[in-house]
């Protein structure tokens, strides 16, 4: 539904950018009130490649959940919400592939009737990124410099691989950790089973999803399963932590943020 | 069939705990999708550039419905067939007995039909006293079991063996087997009897190609075959949106049916039927009867819904889907399952019938990306999430909290002020972080799940107050 | 009976759906042609000796059996094979010399005889071989193709146990298109395309061969004239 701007044209091309680069972070909901060393993470990991990070404290939930239960009343307003905290210019990251998703792809089936705001949503979806994109494509990160040390395997969120295409870049910044031990689970784009309202209004199919889920994750012999999205982590936390599966979870960011200082040895 | 679609948390309940279900449903789902991908790989050329070309060639074809229609009704009648429209099933069952009865039909056998299940054909045609009798292996074993079908294309993947063994001894009277050649060749058997002594053939269409009026039916059993050589009446009960205008562009579609269906390059058998029999032909039904039916497709492509007519009914939505995989077929409550059925069900029972199925999806997008025609099925699960919302179908409590979490995050300093007050009572009640259970609508997140208490400080205070002394920024 | 000009009402309804127009200012009939379909991917037209194997690849794995050469080579490994498979009848169709040929070839390598169609067509059939002459064969999928063309009869392919079809590598053509645009000006009542045998898999998903169709499809590729 949006065409894409000159924006859009000047930043896919992947090369590291000269200039220096201002990004404002979209921190999510989920990570503001249940994660937050998430969003400090990837503040953290975008001003380690020179990132100047702007937070906008206006911003509180993309509208999401109201939007995929059907509520677009409600979404709308978020929607709104959002686009009056982060209109203006510069990138938008976000540690969050379905946030994001809900930004670019369903803002504008959302203002579809209403010219002004379609815009307004097209300009500001068009600058948001999910961090480990943002990363690889824009800034031309190849070693993200973390001192993360551990077996890790990678879900693939569905709206990261199938919203946005991004398969290979979370990948590639895992791979360039020296003490990171990246092993692939079986069929790692099947969804997990959250799916926001879904995991509500559905909870035993969603447990039977998340238990499937985790059965691939604990095959691999990991550490650690990782995602770029909190809801997958939420979702498949949730089940390890009430069984007691030997695996953590963790978000990319923290990964590619490295341990705390005070943490290493 | 009668439409279950409203109880579907209890047809949840009994697909997860019905153990031999569960081993039928992923190993069936996971060959087919073996099987797809597969052929997918080896595909003749650009497969991304078919399925995009399917799809230009279903909406455009969608676009000019009443020409295309009107075309592949005047060349069918000119080679002989005679159309009839049914405006919804109860016509088209109406109109179906009539046929039966005028042709004095005492027996019928059916090759795999979606619409005539739609319809309802076999109780209408059984309660007028005529006997049916589905010859696909799968359809042939659900019916002597009573059950619909739980497949698109395999009917009957949650029975077992052990299960088709005692329906054939019991229903059958034949020996007790559990060995599927010769379970396979009793059917062939008894059913070779009923294609031998039936008046009509039931069929189903894949395509109606307009440039000829023709009647394109793909198999693998060779059933179809059968129930359209060698009966003297040949029935076929047909959707609007089957057609596809020319000749010419039924390979392509075939191309992506099988692959996507069984992985086959092209079925066994593909029939191109046209018109009834001519003089000097060796064989073949000398009347045509072609029920079209409508049943609520002109409203659909009317308007945003129009892309679901572009389906061909191959199933890989069904296949590829995570939900499909977890609950089968028989919890969708009606003849269409998986996501294919999520989005037509609710269009064509209405959404007070259907409204739990477009919810029931995680909006993962596997199946819009395994659609052959492209059908962008999680949005328009979302667009009939927000009509049924618009229509009042919702779970209890679902309007106060959406309304209540759209006030909370109106305001960022609201939103705040929560996030402190409930971070600070979460850590008092749940010391380890973890909340074993939510209240009210959202109890069910936590039967087998715990919930992270929210963080006592979040981020945006974090931010504001505490930047700089963290350990990753010191 | 449905009410009269129900299709006239279908289309009008259709028309009406799409334009928003009332419905009887519809004019069906009218308006632009249809798209030109999606083309497949075409290739230049491939060698005979290509198609030839490209047929058989595809049949084989489809389940096919493919026997090709010189015809008295292995005239006795079909018979043999017909016997194996328990055939003790030979259905030909009249007017198909090139059948009738072989089967008469056929007839000394086995307790074999001629079937006739009535007696296939009522119960307690003998296990017969049904041999016929293609009418086209497709490299692309490894299909033969019958068709009700010229009084032919398709039933040697469908009613038997065993689908014996010659194919003269002269009828063999690339794709599926080949065959309809010869077709598709008047089209015959049946066009069958067969691609191996007969399979079912409805019984948990265990490929088994002759659901209701001949369990075994063997192609003859003969040599050309």
């Amino acid at each position: 539904m949006c065409e894409h701007g000159e924006f859009a044209s000047l930043i896919l091309g992947g090369m590291a950018p000269s200039a220096p680069v201002t990004a404002s972070l979209f921190f999510t909901c989920l990570a503001d009130a249940l994660y937050p060393n998430v969003a400090l993470a990837t503040a953290t990991v975008l001003e380690r490649f020179g990132v100047t990070v702007r937070v906008p404290l206006s911003q509180t939930c993309c509208g999401q959940p109201a939007y995929n239960s059907g509520h677009r009343k409600e979404a709308r307003k978020m929607a709104a919400g959002f686009l009056r905290a982060f209109d203006g210019d510069g990138y938008i990251v976000t540690p969050s592939g379905s946030c994001a998703v809900m930004v670019k792809e369903m803002y504008p089936v959302l203002f579809r009737n209403e010219p002004r705001m379609l815009d307004l949503a097209c300009s500001v979806g068009e600058r948001v990124f999910e961090l480990s994109q943002f990363l690889v494509d824009v800034l031309g990160v190849t070693d993200p410099l973390s001192a993360f040390k551990g077996k890790v395997t990678l879900h693939d969120s569905c709206h990261l691989v199938r919203g946005l295409g991004v398969r290979e870049q979370p990948r590639r910044l895992l791979r360039a950790i020296p003490g990171v031990e990246l092993v692939e689970m079986e069929d790692s784009d099947r969804c997990c089973g959250f799916g926001g309202v879904f995991s509500v209004k559905n909870p035993h199919i969603s447990c039977a999803m998340v238990e499937k889920k985790i059965e691939r994750i604990l095959a691999t012999g990991a550490q650690y399963v990782t995602s770029g999205d909190l809801g997958c982590l939420m979702n498949i936390g949730g089940a390890v932590s009430r069984s007691g599966y030997p695996v953590q979870p963790i978000h990319l960011a923290e990964i590619l943020a490295g341990p705390p200082p005070d943490e290493e040895t | 069939m009668e439409p279950k679609c409203h109880n579907f948390s209890r047809n949840v309940e009994q697909a997860l705990a019905n153990r031999n279900l569960q081993a039928a449903i992923s190993r069936t789902t996971g060959r087919f999708l073996e099987h797809r991908n597969a052929a997918v790989r080896s595909f003749p050329g650009d497969f991304e550039a078919a399925r995009e070309a399917a799809s230009r060639l279903k909406l455009a074809t969608l676009r000019d419905l009443d020409i295309h229609l009107s075309r592949f009704i005047e060349e069918a009648e000119r080679r002989g067939a005679t159309v009839h429209i049914a405006r919804d099933a109860a016509e088209a069952r109406d109109i179906a007995t009539r046929i039966a009865k005028d042709e004095g039909i005492a027996l019928a056998v059916k090759s795999k039909s979606m619409a005539t299940e739609e319809i309802g054909l076999n109780e209408a045609l059984e309660g007028a006293g005529i006997e049916v009798v589905e010859s696909d292996l799968g359809e042939y074993i659900i019916q002597l079991a009573g059950e619909p079908p739980s497949h698109l294309i395999a009917p009957a993947v949650h029975k077992t063996r052990e299960e088709v063994a005692r329906l054939f001894s019991e229903k059958l009277g034949e020996t007790y087997t559990e060995e599927i050649p010769e379970l396979v060749a009793i059917a062939r058997r008894r059913l070779r009897e009923k294609f031998l002594s039936a008046g009509m053939g039931i069929s189903g269409a894949n395509f109606l190609v307009a440039e000829t009026g023709s009647v394109a039916i793909v198999s693998n059993e060779a059933n179809a075959r059968m129930a359209t050589t060698l009966p003297r009446v040949h029935m076929v009960v047909a959707s609007i949106e089957k057609v596809i205008p020319l000749m010419s562009d039924l390979p392509p579609m075939l191309r992506l049916l099988t692959r996507s269906a069984t992985g086959q390059p092209i079925s066994s058998y593909v029939s191109v039927l046209t018109g009834v029999r001519r003089p000097g032909d060796a064989e073949g039904p000398s009347k045509l009867h072609i029920l079209l039916v409508d049943n609520g497709r002109s409203a659909i492509l009317r308007g945003k819904y129009r892309e679901m007519l572009k389906c061909i009914r191959c199933g890989a939505c069904l296949n590829i889907c995570p939900v499909y995989q977890t609950i089968g077929g028989h919890a969708y409550g009606w003849v269409y399952p998986g996501p294919m059925g999520s989005v037509l069900s609710p269009l064509l029972l209405g959404l007070r019938e259907a409204s739990a199925l477009p919810d029931a999806s995680t909006l993962c997008g596997a199946c819009a990306d395994v659609c052959p025609v492209k059908i962008p099925l999680p949005d328009l699960l979302l667009e009939l999430r927000a009509d049924a919302r618009a229509q009042g179908h919702r779970t209890p409590g679902e309007v106060l909290g959406m309304k209540g979490f759209a006030a909370i995050m109106g305001r960022a300093g609201i939103l705040e002020a929560l996030e402190r007050i409930g971070g600070v009572v979460c850590r008092l009640l749940f010391k380890d972080g973890k909340i074993p259970w939510l209240p009210f609508i959202l109890s069910g997140w936590t039967d087998r799940r715990d919930f992270p208490a929210p963080a006592v400080r979040p981020f945006r205070k974090l931010w504001k107050s505490k930047r700089g002394v963290l350990p990753w920024n010191r | 009976m449905e009410p009269l000009g129900s299709k006239d009402a279908l289309i009008r309804r259709i028309h009406a759906a799409l334009h928003g127009h009332d419905e009887r200012a519809a004019e069906p009939g009218a308006g632009p042609p249809g798209p030109p379909g999606p083309s497949a991917p075409s290739a230049p037209p491939a060698s005979v000796e290509k198609r030839v194997a490209h047929f058989s690849e595809a049949l084989r794995s489809a389940a096919g059996t493919v026997m090709s050469g010189d015809l008295y080579a292995f005239l006795p490994a079909l018979g043999e094979a017909l016997r194996t498979l328990g055939v003790t009848a030979l259905l030909v169709p009249e007017g198909d010399p090139v059948a009738r040929e072989l089967a008469d070839a056929l007839m000394p390598l086995g307790p074999f005889r001629l079937a006739s169609t009535s007696e296939l067509l009522h119960g307690n059939s003998p296990v017969t071989a049904g041999i016929q002459s293609a009418e086209f064969a497709i490299a692309e999928s490894g299909t033969v193709v019958q068709t009700g063309r010229g009084g032919r009869t398709l039933l040697p392919g469908l009613v038997t146990e065993v689908h014996v079809a010659l194919v003269r590598p002269d009828i063999l053509v690339d794709r599926m298109e080949d065959v309809l645009s010869v077709l598709a000006a008047d089209p015959p009542r049946t066009i069958s395309f067969i691609t191996g045998p007969s399979r079912t898999g409805d019984i948990e998903q265990t490929l088994t061969l002759g659901a209701h169709g001949p369990k075994t499809l063997i192609a003859v590729i003969t040599q050309s004239p």
